[in-house]
């Protein structure tokens, strides 16, 4: 039980992210008027994408140093949630660009770029159904896996910056660094990144230990 | 599981005292920070009628019950996965 003190943050985080996240004072700017509060539950999706890709990718390359079932599990379960978590971000900016930059998809570089990086892990979990032998699955996957992160992180952040991209923190465009500056944001976007990530954690948390489960009555039975 | 209980009752007590605590703080904001606009930008529009007619703490008791829900859920989740866990394990040695 005094494990679980990391569940009573997230709780906490989420709860502060949703006061204060409609509450709090922000910054008055013209087109993304209210909107701006999205920045508590767009972006931190994507942060938390990264970051529970990140554990997969560190479960992976234990996998494969050291094949146990729980590594393969826990690699799997986390590319699976950071999924999930990428495409309510790509689902919520898309929401997001409709009323400020007109349209859903508008092909923006950013927007293309997510997309593309989603597609490469859509087929590493396509790949990982594609095996019936437990450890070519296990192995085969972990290296695609390590090679889908490392596209993602330039599909993600160096490619939109080199062309022009209406998404904060792109090209030519200043964005979000003016206000990212600004210390009343900041005190809720931070805690945002921390709970949402602590839930998509908790998550992998639950569902790799039901996997663990289920593999153990096989092996029983 | 005792950390769930005082989790839950956490939740329980911060929900209440939002509901009562949040009108009457609301209107103390009102007067001084919440709507002084800055005179650099003064025709942008903020959601200010919403939080002057104080529905935006509807959205705010709405979201809260979403994710009060969801969080129940994930708590209860997580409590059938330990019992089965040891539940598991009782098993094994037994055998």
């Amino acid at each position: 039980m005094k494990n679980n003190w990391w569940k009573i943050l997230a709780v906490l985080l989420l709860v502060f992210t949703v006061v204060a996240g409609m509450l709090a004072e922000v910054p008055r700017l013209a087109i993304l008027n209210e909107t701006i509060r999205n920045l508590f539950f767009h972006v931190p999706m994507w942060f938390g994408m990264i970051l529970i890709l990140l554990i997969s990718v560190v479960y992976s390359v234990k996998y494969l140093r050291n094949p146990t079932i729980k590594n393969d599990v826990i690699a799997y379960e986390a590319a699976k949630v950071g999924i999930l978590f990428g495409v309510l971000g790509i689902i919520t900016g898309m929401e997001w660009a409709r009323f400020t930059w007109g349209e859903y998809w508008s092909n923006d570089p950013k927007q293309n770029a997510s997309a593309i990086g989603l597609l490469i892990y859509f087929a590493y979990l396509v790949l990982r159904s594609s095996f019936a032998e437990q450890q070519q699955r296990a192995r085969i996957s972990a290296v695609y896996n390590v090679f889908a992160f490392a596209a993602l992180i330039p599909l993600l952040f160096i490619l939109p910056r080199l062309t022009d991209s209406l998404h904060p923190g792109n090209g030519g465009n200043p964005g979000f660094n003016s206000y990212d500056l600004d210390s009343r944001l900041r005190m809720v976007f931070y805690p945002a990144v921390i709970g949402w990530t602590l839930l998509g954690i908790w998550i992998v948390n639950i569902k790799s230990r039901l996997e663990l489960l289920r593999q153990r009555l096989y092996e029983n039975v | 599981m005792k950390m769930f209980r005082i989790l839950a009752i956490w939740c329980l007590v911060l929900s209440a005292t939002l509901g009562g605590g949040i009108t009457t703080t609301a209107k103390a904001q009102m007067t001084d920070t919440e709507f002084s606009v800055p005179a650099a930008q003064p025709d942008v529009e903020m959601a200010d009628t919403l939080r002057q007619d104080g529905k935006i703490y509807v959205v705010v008791t709405v979201l809260l019950s979403v994710l009060g829900g969801l969080i129940i859920y994930l708590v209860s989740i997580d409590r059938k996965v330990g019992k089965l866990e040891r539940q598991l394990k009782d098993d094994l040695v037994n055998h």
